[in-house]
Protein backbone atom coordinates (compact mmCIF):
# COMPACT_ATOMS: atom_id res chain seq x y z
CA UNK A 1 0.00 0.00 0.00
CA UNK A 2 1.34 3.41 -0.95
CA UNK A 3 -0.75 5.66 1.28
CA UNK A 4 -2.86 4.75 4.26
CA UNK A 5 -4.86 7.35 6.15
CA UNK A 6 -6.54 6.10 9.30
CA UNK A 7 -8.92 7.86 11.72
CA UNK A 8 -7.72 11.30 10.76
CA UNK A 9 -9.09 14.11 12.91
CA UNK A 10 -8.40 17.71 11.98
CA UNK A 11 -9.71 20.88 13.55
CA UNK A 12 -9.90 24.49 12.42
CA UNK A 13 -10.00 26.12 15.83
CA UNK A 14 -13.05 24.62 17.49
CA UNK A 15 -14.58 23.14 14.33
CA UNK A 16 -13.99 19.45 13.87
CA UNK A 17 -13.56 19.42 10.08
CA UNK A 18 -12.25 15.87 9.58
CA UNK A 19 -13.92 13.30 11.81
CA UNK A 20 -12.04 10.04 11.60
CA UNK A 21 -11.30 9.99 7.87
CA UNK A 22 -9.77 6.75 6.58
CA UNK A 23 -8.66 6.05 3.02
CA UNK A 24 -6.00 4.20 1.08
CA UNK A 25 -4.19 4.61 -2.22
CA UNK A 26 -2.47 1.64 -3.79
CA UNK A 27 0.57 1.96 -6.02
CA UNK A 28 -0.49 2.99 -9.53
CA UNK A 29 -4.04 3.85 -8.49
CA UNK A 30 -6.06 6.92 -9.34
CA UNK A 31 -8.38 7.55 -6.44
CA UNK A 32 -11.01 10.30 -6.37
CA UNK A 33 -12.38 12.11 -3.35
CA UNK A 34 -15.85 13.40 -4.17
CA UNK A 35 -18.34 15.38 -2.21
CA UNK A 36 -20.17 18.65 -1.92
CA UNK A 37 -18.43 21.87 -0.92
CA UNK A 38 -17.31 22.13 2.69
CA UNK A 39 -17.15 18.37 3.33
CA UNK A 40 -13.42 18.42 4.09
CA UNK A 41 -11.97 17.12 0.81
CA UNK A 42 -9.32 19.82 0.45
CA UNK A 43 -8.55 19.66 4.17
CA UNK A 44 -7.89 15.94 3.79
CA UNK A 45 -5.24 16.67 1.15
CA UNK A 46 -3.79 19.51 3.22
CA UNK A 47 -3.62 17.26 6.27
CA UNK A 48 -1.75 14.59 4.31
CA UNK A 49 0.62 17.19 2.88
CA UNK A 50 1.36 18.70 6.27
CA UNK A 51 -0.16 22.11 5.52
CA UNK A 52 -2.73 21.58 8.25
CA UNK A 53 -1.80 19.75 11.41
CA UNK A 54 -4.22 16.93 12.29
CA UNK A 55 -4.96 16.38 15.97
CA UNK A 56 -4.93 12.61 15.77
CA UNK A 57 -4.84 9.70 13.37
CA UNK A 58 -2.31 7.91 11.23
CA UNK A 59 -0.85 8.76 7.85
CA UNK A 60 1.45 6.10 6.47
CA UNK A 61 3.31 6.66 3.24
CA UNK A 62 5.31 3.67 1.99
CA UNK A 63 5.18 2.35 5.54
CA UNK A 64 6.56 5.55 7.03
CA UNK A 65 4.52 7.61 9.47
CA UNK A 66 4.28 11.14 8.06
CA UNK A 67 1.57 12.64 10.26
CA UNK A 68 2.58 16.12 11.40
CA UNK A 69 5.58 16.24 9.08
CA UNK A 70 6.23 19.76 7.70
CA UNK A 71 5.24 20.24 4.06
CA UNK A 72 8.78 20.44 2.69
CA UNK A 73 9.61 17.06 4.25
CA UNK A 74 6.40 15.50 2.96
CA UNK A 75 7.40 16.70 -0.51
CA UNK A 76 10.80 15.11 -0.04
CA UNK A 77 9.45 11.68 0.87
CA UNK A 78 7.69 11.63 -2.49
CA UNK A 79 4.31 13.32 -2.26
CA UNK A 80 3.53 16.14 -4.67
CA UNK A 81 0.73 18.60 -4.04
CA UNK A 82 -1.16 20.56 -6.68
CA UNK A 83 -3.35 23.12 -4.92
CA UNK A 84 -6.72 24.31 -6.15
CA UNK A 85 -5.41 27.87 -6.35
CA UNK A 86 -2.64 26.73 -8.80
CA UNK A 87 -0.13 29.15 -7.36
CA UNK A 88 2.37 29.31 -10.15
CA UNK A 89 5.17 31.82 -9.73
CA UNK A 90 3.94 34.71 -11.90
CA UNK A 91 7.30 36.43 -12.31
CA UNK A 92 9.26 33.38 -13.43
CA UNK A 93 9.18 31.95 -16.94
CA UNK A 94 7.40 28.67 -17.59
CA UNK A 95 10.78 26.91 -17.86
CA UNK A 96 12.02 28.44 -14.60
CA UNK A 97 8.77 27.43 -12.91
CA UNK A 98 9.39 23.87 -14.08
CA UNK A 99 13.07 23.84 -13.11
CA UNK A 100 12.11 24.95 -9.63
CA UNK A 101 10.36 21.61 -9.23
CA UNK A 102 13.60 19.64 -9.53
CA UNK A 103 15.23 18.29 -6.42
CA UNK A 104 18.42 16.63 -7.49
CA UNK A 105 19.35 13.50 -5.68
CA UNK A 106 17.08 14.19 -2.74
CA UNK A 107 13.97 12.64 -4.12
CA UNK A 108 12.80 9.16 -4.76
CA UNK A 109 13.56 8.11 -8.29
CA UNK A 110 9.86 7.76 -8.85
CA UNK A 111 8.27 5.03 -10.83
CA UNK A 112 9.89 4.28 -14.17
CA UNK A 113 12.24 6.96 -15.36
CA UNK A 114 12.58 10.37 -13.74
CA UNK A 115 10.65 13.33 -15.06
CA UNK A 116 12.81 15.59 -17.16
CA UNK A 117 11.96 18.76 -19.09
CA UNK A 118 11.85 16.71 -22.31
CA UNK A 119 9.48 14.17 -20.82
CA UNK A 120 7.30 16.94 -19.40
CA UNK A 121 7.12 18.56 -22.84
CA UNK A 122 6.01 15.25 -24.37
CA UNK A 123 3.03 15.18 -22.02
CA UNK A 124 2.46 18.96 -21.94
CA UNK A 125 3.37 20.26 -25.43
CA UNK A 126 1.70 23.60 -24.68
CA UNK A 127 4.32 24.29 -22.01
CA UNK A 128 7.11 23.89 -24.55
CA UNK A 129 5.65 26.53 -26.83
CA UNK A 130 5.09 28.83 -23.85
CA UNK A 131 8.52 28.12 -22.31
CA UNK A 132 9.81 31.68 -22.30
CA UNK A 133 6.52 33.27 -21.24
CA UNK A 134 6.16 34.48 -17.68
CA UNK A 135 3.70 32.69 -15.43
CA UNK A 136 1.24 35.59 -15.36
CA UNK A 137 0.93 35.45 -19.16
CA UNK A 138 -0.66 31.99 -19.12
CA UNK A 139 -4.35 31.16 -19.34
CA UNK A 140 -6.07 29.35 -16.47
CA UNK A 141 -5.77 25.97 -18.18
CA UNK A 142 -2.11 26.51 -19.01
CA UNK A 143 -1.46 27.54 -15.42
CA UNK A 144 -3.09 24.33 -14.26
CA UNK A 145 -0.92 22.30 -16.64
CA UNK A 146 2.15 24.14 -15.40
CA UNK A 147 1.31 23.47 -11.75
CA UNK A 148 0.86 19.76 -12.40
CA UNK A 149 4.01 19.59 -14.55
CA UNK A 150 6.09 21.47 -12.00
CA UNK A 151 5.00 19.10 -9.26
CA UNK A 152 5.92 16.15 -11.48
CA UNK A 153 9.45 17.53 -11.90
CA UNK A 154 10.04 16.56 -8.26
CA UNK A 155 9.38 12.92 -9.23
CA UNK A 156 6.59 12.29 -6.74
CA UNK A 157 5.25 8.78 -6.33
CA UNK A 158 1.92 10.14 -5.21
CA UNK A 159 0.22 13.27 -6.51
CA UNK A 160 -2.40 15.02 -4.40
CA UNK A 161 -4.45 17.16 -6.77
CA UNK A 162 -7.11 19.56 -5.60
CA UNK A 163 -9.92 20.34 -8.07
CA UNK A 164 -7.77 20.68 -11.19
CA UNK A 165 -10.69 21.40 -13.52
CA UNK A 166 -12.24 24.13 -11.37
CA UNK A 167 -13.08 27.18 -13.46
CA UNK A 168 -11.69 25.78 -16.72
CA UNK A 169 -13.37 25.87 -20.13
CA UNK A 170 -14.86 22.46 -21.16
CA UNK A 171 -12.15 21.90 -23.74
CA UNK A 172 -9.44 22.49 -21.14
CA UNK A 173 -11.25 20.21 -18.69
CA UNK A 174 -10.88 17.39 -21.19
CA UNK A 175 -7.20 18.17 -21.73
CA UNK A 176 -6.47 18.19 -18.01
CA UNK A 177 -8.41 14.93 -17.59
CA UNK A 178 -6.43 13.27 -20.39
CA UNK A 179 -3.14 14.49 -18.97
CA UNK A 180 -4.00 13.09 -15.54
CA UNK A 181 -4.89 9.71 -17.05
CA UNK A 182 -1.59 9.74 -18.99
CA UNK A 183 0.44 10.63 -15.90
CA UNK A 184 -1.28 7.87 -13.96
CA UNK A 185 -0.54 5.39 -16.74
CA UNK A 186 3.10 6.55 -16.60
CA UNK A 187 3.13 5.15 -13.06
CA UNK A 188 2.30 8.08 -10.77
CA UNK A 189 -0.40 7.32 -8.21
CA UNK A 190 -2.97 10.07 -7.82
CA UNK A 191 -5.33 11.11 -5.06
CA UNK A 192 -7.68 13.57 -6.69
CA UNK A 193 -10.27 15.90 -5.23
CA UNK A 194 -12.79 16.65 -7.95
CA UNK A 195 -16.13 18.41 -8.05
CA UNK A 196 -16.89 17.40 -11.63
CA UNK A 197 -18.54 13.97 -11.22
CA UNK A 198 -18.30 13.11 -14.90
CA UNK A 199 -14.56 13.76 -14.96
CA UNK A 200 -14.06 11.81 -11.75
CA UNK A 201 -16.07 8.81 -12.89
CA UNK A 202 -14.25 8.78 -16.22
CA UNK A 203 -10.84 8.30 -14.74
CA UNK A 204 -11.00 7.00 -11.17
CA UNK A 205 -10.13 3.42 -10.25
CA UNK A 206 -11.78 3.92 -6.88
CA UNK A 207 -13.92 6.60 -5.29
CA UNK A 208 -14.47 7.97 -1.82
CA UNK A 209 -17.62 10.00 -1.27
CA UNK A 210 -17.34 12.44 1.58
CA UNK A 211 -20.28 13.52 3.68
CA UNK A 212 -19.94 16.09 6.42
CA UNK A 213 -16.36 15.54 7.66
CA UNK A 214 -16.46 11.76 7.12
CA UNK A 215 -16.23 9.16 4.34
CA UNK A 216 -19.69 7.90 3.39
CA UNK A 217 -18.95 5.57 0.53
CA UNK A 218 -15.97 3.71 -0.81
CA UNK A 219 -15.93 1.72 -4.03
CA UNK A 220 -15.39 1.66 -7.76
CA UNK A 221 -17.30 3.86 -10.24
CA UNK A 222 -19.23 0.74 -11.29
CA UNK A 223 -20.28 0.03 -7.71
CA UNK A 224 -21.42 3.61 -7.32
CA UNK A 225 -23.46 3.37 -10.52
CA UNK A 226 -25.41 0.54 -8.90
CA UNK A 227 -26.28 2.68 -5.89
CA UNK A 228 -28.10 5.79 -7.11
CA UNK A 229 -29.39 6.54 -3.60
CA UNK A 230 -25.79 6.95 -2.37
CA UNK A 231 -25.02 9.22 -5.27
CA UNK A 232 -28.10 11.26 -4.47
CA UNK A 233 -27.27 11.43 -0.77
CA UNK A 234 -23.67 12.56 -1.13
CA UNK A 235 -23.40 14.34 -4.45
CA UNK A 236 -26.66 15.89 -5.51
CA UNK A 237 -27.63 19.26 -4.21
CA UNK B 1 28.50 42.69 -36.40
CA UNK B 2 27.68 39.79 -34.12
CA UNK B 3 25.86 40.45 -30.87
CA UNK B 4 28.76 39.13 -28.82
CA UNK B 5 31.27 41.43 -30.51
CA UNK B 6 28.94 44.37 -30.06
CA UNK B 7 28.61 43.58 -26.37
CA UNK B 8 32.40 43.29 -25.98
CA UNK B 9 32.83 46.69 -27.64
CA UNK B 10 30.23 48.23 -25.30
CA UNK B 11 32.00 46.74 -22.31
CA UNK B 12 35.38 48.04 -23.52
CA UNK B 13 33.97 51.53 -24.08
CA UNK B 14 32.43 51.38 -20.59
CA UNK B 15 35.75 50.31 -19.10
CA UNK B 16 37.64 53.10 -20.85
CA UNK B 17 35.12 55.64 -19.53
CA UNK B 18 35.51 54.23 -16.02
CA UNK B 19 39.31 54.51 -16.30
CA UNK B 20 39.50 58.05 -17.66
CA UNK B 21 36.55 59.49 -15.71
CA UNK B 22 38.46 60.56 -12.56
CA UNK B 23 41.00 62.43 -14.71
CA UNK B 24 38.19 64.35 -16.40
CA UNK B 25 35.87 65.19 -13.51
CA UNK B 26 38.39 66.08 -10.82
CA UNK B 27 38.89 64.97 -7.21
CA UNK B 28 35.59 66.24 -5.76
CA UNK B 29 33.40 64.41 -8.22
CA UNK B 30 35.66 61.34 -8.13
CA UNK B 31 34.88 61.15 -4.42
CA UNK B 32 31.18 61.64 -5.17
CA UNK B 33 31.45 58.71 -7.59
CA UNK B 34 33.00 56.52 -4.90
CA UNK B 35 30.17 57.39 -2.52
CA UNK B 36 27.68 56.65 -5.28
CA UNK B 37 29.28 53.22 -5.91
CA UNK B 38 29.10 52.38 -2.20
CA UNK B 39 25.47 53.47 -2.00
CA UNK B 40 24.62 51.57 -5.18
CA UNK B 41 26.08 48.28 -3.94
CA UNK B 42 24.50 48.80 -0.51
CA UNK B 43 21.15 49.37 -2.25
CA UNK B 44 21.69 46.27 -4.40
CA UNK B 45 22.38 44.15 -1.34
CA UNK B 46 19.23 45.48 0.35
CA UNK B 47 17.31 44.72 -2.83
CA UNK B 48 18.41 41.07 -2.71
CA UNK B 49 16.17 40.92 0.33
CA UNK B 50 13.50 43.44 -0.64
CA UNK B 51 13.03 43.14 -4.38
CA UNK B 52 13.97 39.51 -4.83
CA UNK B 53 12.91 37.83 -1.59
CA UNK B 54 10.18 40.20 -0.41
CA UNK B 55 11.79 41.04 2.94
CA UNK B 56 12.00 44.67 4.01
CA UNK B 57 14.99 45.34 6.25
CA UNK B 58 15.00 48.53 8.29
CA UNK B 59 18.22 47.65 10.04
CA UNK B 60 20.75 46.87 7.37
CA UNK B 61 23.04 49.51 8.83
CA UNK B 62 24.01 46.89 11.43
CA UNK B 63 25.90 44.92 8.77
CA UNK B 64 27.34 48.06 7.22
CA UNK B 65 28.35 49.32 10.65
CA UNK B 66 29.93 46.11 11.89
CA UNK B 67 31.92 45.82 8.65
CA UNK B 68 33.11 49.40 9.03
CA UNK B 69 33.96 49.00 12.74
CA UNK B 70 35.78 45.71 12.12
CA UNK B 71 37.90 47.42 9.46
CA UNK B 72 38.60 50.49 11.60
CA UNK B 73 39.43 48.47 14.74
CA UNK B 74 41.79 46.12 12.92
CA UNK B 75 43.58 49.00 11.24
CA UNK B 76 43.84 50.82 14.57
CA UNK B 77 45.08 47.89 16.64
CA UNK B 78 47.04 45.71 14.24
CA UNK B 79 50.21 47.20 12.86
CA UNK B 80 50.59 46.74 9.11
CA UNK B 81 47.16 45.13 8.66
CA UNK B 82 46.86 44.43 4.92
CA UNK B 83 44.14 45.73 2.64
CA UNK B 84 42.90 42.28 1.74
CA UNK B 85 42.63 41.60 5.48
CA UNK B 86 40.36 44.66 5.84
CA UNK B 87 37.97 43.33 3.20
CA UNK B 88 38.13 39.87 4.73
CA UNK B 89 37.48 40.97 8.30
CA UNK B 90 34.61 43.26 7.22
CA UNK B 91 33.03 40.32 5.41
CA UNK B 92 33.56 37.86 8.27
CA UNK B 93 32.25 40.20 10.96
CA UNK B 94 29.07 40.94 8.98
CA UNK B 95 28.71 37.25 8.15
CA UNK B 96 28.95 36.30 11.82
CA UNK B 97 26.40 38.94 12.81
CA UNK B 98 24.08 37.75 10.04
CA UNK B 99 24.49 34.14 11.25
CA UNK B 100 23.47 35.25 14.75
CA UNK B 101 20.36 37.20 13.72
CA UNK B 102 19.31 35.06 10.73
CA UNK B 103 17.78 32.12 12.67
CA UNK B 104 15.38 34.54 14.34
CA UNK B 105 14.73 36.81 11.37
CA UNK B 106 14.14 33.93 8.94
CA UNK B 107 11.11 32.84 10.97
CA UNK B 108 9.21 36.07 10.39
CA UNK B 109 8.03 38.08 7.41
CA UNK B 110 6.40 41.42 6.63
CA UNK B 111 6.14 43.99 9.39
CA UNK B 112 7.64 41.65 11.99
CA UNK B 113 10.76 41.22 9.85
CA UNK B 114 11.06 44.97 9.31
CA UNK B 115 10.61 45.72 13.02
CA UNK B 116 13.01 43.01 14.17
CA UNK B 117 15.76 44.19 11.80
CA UNK B 118 15.13 47.72 13.05
CA UNK B 119 15.42 46.50 16.65
CA UNK B 120 18.67 44.63 16.01
CA UNK B 121 20.06 47.62 14.14
CA UNK B 122 19.21 49.96 16.99
CA UNK B 123 20.59 47.50 19.52
CA UNK B 124 23.95 47.50 17.79
CA UNK B 125 23.81 51.28 17.54
CA UNK B 126 23.30 51.62 21.30
CA UNK B 127 25.95 49.01 22.08
CA UNK B 128 28.51 50.84 19.96
CA UNK B 129 27.48 54.15 21.48
CA UNK B 130 27.92 52.84 25.04
CA UNK B 131 31.14 50.89 24.53
CA UNK B 132 33.04 54.09 24.11
CA UNK B 133 36.44 52.54 25.06
CA UNK B 134 36.29 50.27 22.05
CA UNK B 135 34.22 52.17 19.51
CA UNK B 136 34.90 55.77 20.47
CA UNK B 137 31.16 56.35 20.90
CA UNK B 138 29.85 59.35 19.01
CA UNK B 139 33.40 60.50 18.21
CA UNK B 140 34.11 57.19 16.57
CA UNK B 141 37.45 55.80 15.47
CA UNK B 142 39.59 57.95 13.23
CA UNK B 143 43.09 58.52 12.03
CA UNK B 144 44.06 54.91 11.38
CA UNK B 145 46.51 54.08 8.62
CA UNK B 146 45.09 53.16 5.25
CA UNK B 147 47.11 50.25 3.87
CA UNK B 148 48.36 50.36 0.30
CA UNK B 149 47.63 47.76 -2.37
CA UNK B 150 50.61 45.42 -2.66
CA UNK B 151 51.11 44.57 -6.30
CA UNK B 152 54.42 42.73 -5.81
CA UNK B 153 56.55 45.08 -7.84
CA UNK B 154 55.01 48.24 -6.38
CA UNK B 155 52.62 49.55 -3.73
CA UNK B 156 49.60 51.62 -4.73
CA UNK B 157 48.64 54.30 -2.24
CA UNK B 158 44.86 54.38 -1.96
CA UNK B 159 44.78 57.59 0.03
CA UNK B 160 45.08 59.12 -3.40
CA UNK B 161 41.41 59.71 -4.48
CA UNK B 162 41.94 58.43 -8.02
CA UNK B 163 43.60 55.22 -6.80
CA UNK B 164 40.86 54.76 -4.24
CA UNK B 165 38.27 55.17 -6.97
CA UNK B 166 39.88 52.33 -8.96
CA UNK B 167 40.15 50.18 -5.85
CA UNK B 168 36.50 50.81 -4.92
CA UNK B 169 35.40 50.18 -8.47
CA UNK B 170 37.05 46.74 -8.51
CA UNK B 171 35.81 45.64 -5.06
CA UNK B 172 32.29 47.02 -5.41
CA UNK B 173 32.06 45.99 -9.06
CA UNK B 174 32.90 42.41 -8.11
CA UNK B 175 30.24 42.49 -5.39
CA UNK B 176 27.64 43.83 -7.84
CA UNK B 177 28.64 41.18 -10.37
CA UNK B 178 28.36 38.47 -7.71
CA UNK B 179 24.83 39.57 -6.81
CA UNK B 180 23.83 39.77 -10.48
CA UNK B 181 25.14 36.24 -10.99
CA UNK B 182 23.34 35.05 -7.85
CA UNK B 183 19.92 36.19 -9.02
CA UNK B 184 20.48 34.39 -12.33
CA UNK B 185 21.20 31.06 -10.62
CA UNK B 186 18.44 28.59 -9.68
CA UNK B 187 18.76 29.95 -6.16
CA UNK B 188 17.70 33.32 -7.61
CA UNK B 189 14.51 31.65 -8.84
CA UNK B 190 13.92 30.28 -5.35
CA UNK B 191 14.32 33.80 -3.93
CA UNK B 192 11.74 35.23 -6.35
CA UNK B 193 9.41 32.33 -5.63
CA UNK B 194 9.66 32.90 -1.88
CA UNK B 195 8.72 36.53 -2.50
CA UNK B 196 5.74 35.52 -4.65
CA UNK B 197 4.47 32.56 -2.66
CA UNK B 198 6.51 31.18 0.21
CA UNK B 199 4.08 28.40 1.08
CA UNK B 200 4.10 27.06 -2.46
CA UNK B 201 7.91 26.92 -2.32
CA UNK B 202 7.64 24.97 0.91
CA UNK B 203 5.51 22.22 -0.59
CA UNK B 204 7.76 21.98 -3.59
CA UNK B 205 10.20 20.63 -1.03
CA UNK B 206 12.38 23.68 -0.29
CA UNK B 207 13.20 24.87 3.18
CA UNK B 208 11.95 28.44 3.01
CA UNK B 209 13.38 29.55 6.35
CA UNK B 210 16.84 28.25 5.46
CA UNK B 211 16.70 29.94 2.07
CA UNK B 212 15.62 33.23 3.63
CA UNK B 213 18.41 32.96 6.20
CA UNK B 214 20.91 32.34 3.40
CA UNK B 215 19.77 35.42 1.46
CA UNK B 216 20.05 37.48 4.64
CA UNK B 217 23.56 36.18 5.30
CA UNK B 218 24.70 36.89 1.73
CA UNK B 219 23.10 40.34 1.73
CA UNK B 220 24.55 41.14 5.16
CA UNK B 221 28.04 40.00 4.18
CA UNK B 222 28.03 42.11 1.02
CA UNK B 223 26.85 45.11 3.04
CA UNK B 224 29.64 44.44 5.56
CA UNK B 225 32.25 44.63 2.81
CA UNK B 226 30.76 47.93 1.64
CA UNK B 227 31.14 49.06 5.26
CA UNK B 228 34.82 48.10 5.12
CA UNK B 229 35.30 50.16 1.95
CA UNK B 230 33.51 53.06 3.69
CA UNK B 231 35.94 52.81 6.62
CA UNK B 232 38.90 52.97 4.23
CA UNK B 233 37.38 55.85 2.30
CA UNK B 234 36.38 58.11 5.18
CA UNK B 235 39.13 57.22 7.65
CA UNK B 236 36.46 57.73 10.29
CA UNK B 237 33.91 55.30 11.63
CA UNK B 238 31.35 56.63 14.12
CA UNK B 239 27.93 55.47 15.28
CA UNK B 240 26.27 58.41 13.54
CA UNK B 241 28.09 57.70 10.32
CA UNK B 242 27.48 53.97 10.02
CA UNK B 243 24.76 52.79 12.38
CA UNK B 244 21.89 55.27 12.51
CA UNK B 245 18.48 54.49 11.04
CA UNK B 246 19.23 56.87 8.19
CA UNK B 247 22.13 54.68 7.10
CA UNK B 248 19.56 51.90 6.59
CA UNK B 249 16.95 54.18 5.03
CA UNK B 250 19.13 55.90 2.46
CA UNK B 251 19.92 52.79 0.36
CA UNK B 252 16.32 51.65 0.84
CA UNK B 253 15.19 54.93 -0.68
CA UNK B 254 17.69 54.43 -3.48
CA UNK B 255 16.29 50.96 -4.17
CA UNK B 256 12.69 52.24 -4.19
CA UNK B 257 13.41 55.30 -6.32
CA UNK B 258 15.35 53.24 -8.85
CA UNK B 259 12.89 50.36 -8.80
CA UNK B 260 12.97 47.23 -6.70
CA UNK B 261 11.49 45.08 -9.46
CA UNK B 262 14.70 45.12 -11.48
CA UNK B 263 18.24 44.17 -10.55
CA UNK B 264 19.76 47.42 -11.85
CA UNK B 265 17.02 49.68 -10.45
CA UNK B 266 18.80 50.34 -7.13
CA UNK B 267 21.92 51.49 -9.02
CA UNK B 268 19.86 54.07 -10.91
CA UNK B 269 18.14 54.98 -7.67
CA UNK B 270 21.43 55.54 -5.85
CA UNK B 271 22.59 57.67 -8.79
CA UNK B 272 19.38 59.70 -8.85
CA UNK B 273 19.57 60.30 -5.09
CA UNK B 274 23.10 61.66 -5.53
CA UNK B 275 21.95 63.95 -8.33
CA UNK B 276 19.01 65.17 -6.19
CA UNK B 277 21.38 65.72 -3.25
CA UNK B 278 23.79 67.64 -5.42
CA UNK B 279 21.12 69.87 -6.94
CA UNK B 280 19.10 70.40 -3.76
CA UNK B 281 22.11 71.30 -1.64
CA UNK B 282 22.82 74.24 -3.97
CA UNK B 283 19.58 75.92 -2.94
CA UNK B 284 18.69 74.64 0.53
CA UNK B 285 20.02 72.77 3.52
CA UNK B 286 16.81 70.73 3.73
CA UNK B 287 18.15 67.98 1.50
CA UNK B 288 16.50 65.20 3.51
CA UNK B 289 13.14 66.96 3.32
CA UNK B 290 13.35 67.09 -0.47
CA UNK B 291 14.49 63.46 -0.62
CA UNK B 292 11.54 62.51 1.57
CA UNK B 293 9.10 64.34 -0.71
CA UNK B 294 10.59 62.62 -3.76
CA UNK B 295 10.27 59.30 -1.98
CA UNK B 296 6.59 59.94 -1.20
CA UNK B 297 5.95 60.88 -4.83
CA UNK B 298 7.69 57.71 -6.05
CA UNK B 299 5.71 55.47 -3.69
CA UNK B 300 2.43 57.15 -4.70
CA UNK B 301 2.87 57.57 -8.44
CA UNK B 302 5.71 55.29 -9.55
CA UNK B 303 5.74 52.29 -7.21
CA UNK B 304 8.13 50.45 -9.54
CA UNK B 305 10.57 53.37 -9.45
CA UNK B 306 12.50 54.91 -12.31
CA UNK B 307 12.93 51.58 -14.08
CA UNK B 308 9.20 50.89 -13.81
CA UNK B 309 8.49 54.35 -15.20
CA UNK B 310 10.84 53.63 -18.10
CA UNK B 311 9.02 50.34 -18.76
CA UNK B 312 5.69 52.14 -18.81
CA UNK B 313 7.00 54.80 -21.22
CA UNK B 314 8.39 52.07 -23.49
CA UNK B 315 5.08 50.20 -23.43
CA UNK B 316 3.19 53.43 -24.19
CA UNK B 317 5.53 54.27 -27.10
CA UNK B 318 5.14 50.76 -28.47
CA UNK B 319 1.36 51.00 -28.18
CA UNK B 320 1.14 54.34 -29.99
CA UNK B 321 3.48 53.02 -32.69
CA UNK B 322 1.15 50.04 -33.17
CA UNK B 323 -1.90 52.29 -33.34
CA UNK B 324 -0.25 54.44 -36.05
CA UNK B 325 0.75 51.38 -38.08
Amino acid sequence: MLLEVKDLNTYYGESHVLQGISLTVEKGELVCLLGRNGMGKSTTLKSIMGLVKPKSGLINFKGEQILGMPAHKTARVGIGYVPETREIFPNLTVTDNLLLGIKKGKYSKGVGKDWTLERIYEHFPILKTRGSNKGFQLSGGEQQMLTIARTLMGNPELLLIDEPTEGLAPVMVEEVRDVLIEINKAGVSILLVEHNIKVALAMAHRLYLMGKAHVGFEGTPEELAKKPEIKRQYLEV
Amino acid sequence: MSGKLKLTIYWLIGLIIVIILPHVIGIVYTNVLVTFMMDAVFALSINLLLGFTGLLSFGHAMFFGIGAYAAALSLTHIQGFPLIGVIFISAISALLLACIVAPLLARVTGTAFAMLTLAFGQLLYVICLKFREITGGEDGIAGYDTPPIHLGFTNVDITDPTNFYYFAFVVLGLLAFFMWWLVKTPFGSVMISIRDNAQRVEYLGYRVKHSKALVLIISGTVTGIVGGVYALFHNLVSTDGVLTIFVSFYPLMGAYIGGIASFFGPIFGAGLLHVFDELTSRYTERVDLVNGLIFILVVMYAPYGAVGLWWSIKAWLFKSKLQKA
